[in-house]
């Protein structure tokens, strides 16, 4: 090396110092000081400054504490509930990314619909300023709304909508929340005024009708629960069978189809009638075991071969047959609450509305995030020639969605679950401390709130430290397992 | 492109020389110490007062001017804020140290022990109110000075019970008064209303002060456990969520939030109860600062209702000094001037609590503020509260109180959305509690010895309930229950 390039390396070196030690300094070294914080019993309230206690090297003592004390399982059971919203978010700003890419401009008069628009919406404001803020005014100013937006969009094209559904991600979080807490707002929020009246409506026809013929609603539930264990189970034999899935790979799937009718015979809500349900799902495996072992070319795979795929579909199954137990519960005991009246959700204070609730936001915010874009990019990257030839074969709509659209965005599908994932869990920490407090009973609290909890409203920063690492084992494992089963490439 | 960055680096280099010159404690020919607190637009005031108390007391330079600076530090005022910088070594001089703040920062050892300093410059517990006592030491050493004192009681909107033609409550009442009477208003005030626009009986009650009013403390008299397992603290639920959700006497948290009204200091229930949405709310004297910005109102105070035993909530917002301050004796100077005719005689022009001295609470001005007629009559009785029935919140050394609040508002929102029944949640509340204490004993053995002695004692003072035996007093280191029992002659007489 002569001295020109050693003076080019050292200047370059020159720039980048101040960087790299900024994030050895504030990003490295506090990574793996709180490695060591982990295993160790530091706690404010016993080791600072102004204390004598040495802090000690406690070994597992923290971790162990996590899987004992109860609260960490629970507030992770809060966190993956959240999470639950991954795949309809991604779905949604599939969806929206698609729709986005159409051209939605109309022909001429544009100044004509502008005015109309304005018009539409200065009217709506002023019924909705005489009407006192109550449900006719808030309809009134919805509508006004949505015929704006629609006829903007006509008149503006889809860079209004762009706009549109851009804009929930360059709002502060915070005042987002707050929105929010006013939209949940039991007693004048503008969904309760929208909910109401519709809730008077079910509860007037239900009481109108004789009770069994709503309550026995919850056999057709039960039904199509039993329907979707049947066609889950068909896939995973018809996998099996085909050589696309382990053996061993199908067990854990296999759980997760099993687990709402487990779930189903604990509940108290159902457990009467749950072993109807239970009879059904031990025939459904009778009879795709004889399926299986009547067919007549039996292809094997390897023991872990197909887990990604299966346990996707089997997860997406689950979520489906818990929702209809959910539905056929409400529809057993619909004619009883019906009875007073229906009354519209406490959204945020209620136990069991808090976390739908949050989820329910959090959808709204992933819709038009930066997935969206992610999609429109790779939407624009689909070659186009071969919806020509899909076109030339005469494939539908959907089919030019499911065999071109679809597998070419798998990569980035990939990198958007992967991303969602990371920050479904470590993330809800505003928006628990922002709407909630991490209540009602800690229905709430995810674990990014909790460490913030231990950590600074306690001073465990041991302990605080032992969570986030867990949390981190966690995103790192299931990050493996995204990487491991997920559909990486265009073509898999 | 090198020249450039380094005319930038240079440039920033200037940049924080500037920076760092225009600190104040540069220009200060004084030394400076800052005071942190909330921001509130009485405490430049205070500030004022103080510079001026050092040059009327002599604590001046040769140049007469005030021997230190006092400065406000009003962004820090946040619990996580004052942790992380008291235990870094960067916490301020006068720290605001009120309530579960007081417990946490003692414990980090956070807070100087000013016992002897407060003796030798007249600023030591003799100087307050006495129920104030658990509030400002801890184990028996004193780490704070009350600033101004709060004591809890209901403001009666007197125009709004005769508007609906109710007479207004009794200055003591009972529980079972309180409901009959908040029905009746209730049921006048809200004919013709919606859900969304009903007039409520107060804003909330205390889960403090409703078992202490039969006689339940959160904690045992050796506060080594948790006392809420009991059947009169699920009463106590019972009670707040009757008359929450089937009386309407209190408003729902949902209720709270659908009012449009602006929050002040202390939240929306002062605007919400001059706006006549409340008949009364809970609150202190401070609540006079935003009433007085608004139409004069025809008021009264009166005592919270009780189960049977009168009592009180009564608290403190104090000031602290940091054990990590270069200018301690400084720093005392601000805690001794909270002792001041100047600094008390502005907090009786204010309204905005009970002075720290009570004497002051017998002025004239303190009793009828001549400009507030209105209020004649009233400012007294938080005094007379405050030296009868008010007693301050009970702590545990073995665990800390944002815990306790923490469990019980867990368990306590699961018995008002009806997942378990009152006295379950009664007994998880003290399990969980109790729970939290054994593995604090547990993760800090130097605090078992202590706890063991107490939880010796507390075995022989079940012993002695149960046999009906009066107790030595000295066993008794919960303030409420001491108080208690010497009032219900449960304590042995003194030789």
């Amino acid at each position: 090396m002569n001295k020109c390039e050693r003076k080019k390396i050292l200047t370059g070196l020159a720039f980048l110092t101040p960087n790299i030690l900024g994030v050895l300094l504030f990003t490295i070294f506090p990574v793996v000081f709180s490695l060591f914080m982990a295993f160790s019993n530091w706690d404010l309230k016993q080791h600072n400054r102004f204390l004598t206690d040495h802090i000690q090297y406690v070994g597992l003592d923290n971790i162990r504490e996590l899987f004992t004390d109860g609260r960490f399982l629970r507030f992770f059971g809060n966190t993956l509930f959240f999470m639950m919203g991954i795949p309809f978010a991604v779905a949604g700003s599939l969806l929206a990314a698609i729709m986005l890419s159409k051209d939605t401009r109309g022909g001429g008069g544009r100044p004509y619909r502008w005015l109309l628009a304005s018009v539409g919406l200065v009217v709506s404001c002023s019924l909705l300023a005489v009407g006192g803020m109550r449900s006719t005014g808030m309809t009134v100013l919805m509508v006004g709304l949505v015929s704006s937006i629609l006829i903007a969009g006509v008149t503006g094209g889809k860079s209004v909508y762009r706009t549109l559904f851009y804009t929930p991600n360059f709002v502060s979080g915070v005042a987002t929340f707050i929105l929010w807490k006013k939209l949940f707002n039991t007693q004048n929020g503008p969904i309760n005024n929208a909910l109401q009246p519709v809730l008077d409506h079910v509860a007037s026809g239900v009481n109108a009708l004789p009770s069994p013929m709503v309550s026995y609603l919850m056999w057709l539930g039960f039904v199509l629960i039993l329907l979707l264990f049947y066609m889950g189970t068909g896939y995973l034999r018809r996998m099996l069978v085909d050589g696309e899935l382990g053996r061993i790979a199908a067990l854990l799937p296999l759980i997760a189809l099993c687990l709402p009718i487990w779930v189903a015979c604990r509940w108290s809500l159902s457990s009467p009638h749950a072993w109807l349900l239970l009879v059904g799902a031990v025939v459904c495996l009778g009879l795709q075991m004889m399926h299986y072992y009547k067919a007549e070319d039996h292809y094997t795979a390897r023991a872990g071969d197909g887990f990604g795929s299966a346990l996707i579909l089997c997860l997406l199954v689950m979520v489906g047959e818990f929702v209809l137990l959910g539905l056929s519960q409400v529809a057993w005991h619909l004619p009883a609450m019906a009875a007073d009246g229906l009354e519209s959700p406490r959204w945020l204070t209620d136990v069991n509305w808090a976390k739908p609730s949050l989820m329910a936001m959090g959808l709204w915010g992933a819709l038009g995030s930066n997935n969206m874009l992610l999609y429109l990019a790779a939407l624009t990257n689909v070659p186009g020639e071969l919806y020509e030839a899909a076109d030339i074969d005469g494939a539908t709509s959907l089919q030019r969605f499911w065999h071109i659209t679809w597998p070419q965005l798998a990569a980035t599908t990939f990198f958007i679950f992967v991303m969602s994932t990371i920050g479904g869990l470590q993330g809800g920490f505003e928006m628990a401390r922002v709407m909630t407090s991490g209540g009602p009973a800690g229905a709430t609290t995810t674990l990014s709130y909790y460490i913030y909890q231990e950590g600074f409203e306690t001073g465990r920063l041991g302990f605080a430290s032992a969570v986030a690492w867990a949390l981190f084992a966690l995103v790192f494992s299931v990050t493996l397992f995204n990487w491991k089963f997920g559909n990486r490439y265009a073509n898999d | 492109m090198k020249y450039l960055f380094l005319i930038i680096a240079l440039l920033l280099g200037v940049l924080s020389v500037g920076t760092y010159l225009s600190f104040p404690g540069i220009k200060s020919d004084v030394p400076v110490i800052y005071w942190m607190t909330d921001r509130n637009a009485a405490r430049d005031m205070q500030v004022e007062g103080f510079h001026q108390w050092l040059v009327d007391n002599g604590h001046v330079t040769d140049q007469g001017k005030p021997v230190v600076e006092l400065r406000l530090d009003i962004t820090n005022d946040d619990v996580a804020k004052k942790i992380i910088q008291a235990v870094s070594g960067i916490g301020s001089d006068v720290m605001d140290t009120g309530g579960s703040h007081l417990q946490l920062l003692q414990t980090m050892g956070v807070l100087e022990d000013i016992t002897e300093l407060a003796k030798e410059q007249g600023f030591d517990p003799s100087q307050t109110y006495k129920a104030m006592l658990p509030e400002i030491t801890i184990e028996g050493r004193q780490f704070v000075f009350p600033r101004n004192i709060y004591v809890m009681m209901l403001w009666v909107n007197k125009d709004l019970f005769k508007q609906y033609g109710i007479s207004p409550p009794p200055s003591r009442w009972t529980w079972d008064e309180f409901e009959a009477i908040g029905k009746a208003f209730v049921a006048k005030a809200n004919v013709g209303r919606k859900p969304g626009q009903r007039v409520f009986f107060v804003d909330f009650l205390h889960l403090t002060q409703m078992p202490q009013s039969m006689g339940l403390s959160v904690f045992n008299e050796t506060l080594t456990g948790c006392d809420l397992g009991d059947a009169r603290f699920a009463r106590c639920l019972e009670r707040v969520r009757q008359w929450t959700y089937e009386d309407h006497l209190l408003p729902t948290a949902d209720d709270m939030n659908a009012f449009n009204a602006v929050e002040g200091y202390g939240g929306a229930a002062t605007q919400l109860f001059h706006g006549g949405n409340f008949a009364m709310i809970q609150s202190d004297l401070s609540v006079l600062t935003q009433l007085r910005k608004f139409e004069p109102m025809n008021l009264d105070v009166v005592e919270l209702p009780n189960g049977g035993y009168p009592t009180a909530i009564m608290g403190a917002r104090s000031a602290s000094i940091y054990a990590g301050s270069k200018h301690k004796k400084l720093a005392a100077l601000f805690l001794k001037y909270l002792t001041s005719e100047r600094y008390n005689m502005q907090l009786v022009r204010e309204a905005d609590a009970l002075p720290p001295d009570p004497r002051y609470t017998q002025t004239e001005l303190f009793k009828r503020p001549p400009d507030y007629p209105n209020e004649w009559g009233v400012h007294e009785k938080f005094h007379e509260v405050a030296m009868t029935i008010a007693n301050g919140y009970a702590r545990s050394p073995f665990v800390l109180s944002s815990v306790v609040q923490r469990e019980t508002s867990w368990f306590s929102s699961l018995y008002d959305n009806g997942e378990i029944a009152a006295m379950e949640a009664a007994m998880k509340i003290a399990q969980a509690v109790d729970r939290r204490i054994a593995d604090n004993i547990a993760r800090d053995p130097k605090r078992k010895v202590e706890f063991d002695r107490r939880i010796a004692i507390q075995k022989q003072i079940d012993t002695y309930m149960a046999a009906g035996r009066k107790l030595p007093a000295a066993w008794i280191l919960n303030p409420f229950y001491l108080r208690y029992y010497t009032q219900q002659g449960m304590i042995e007489a003194t030789p």
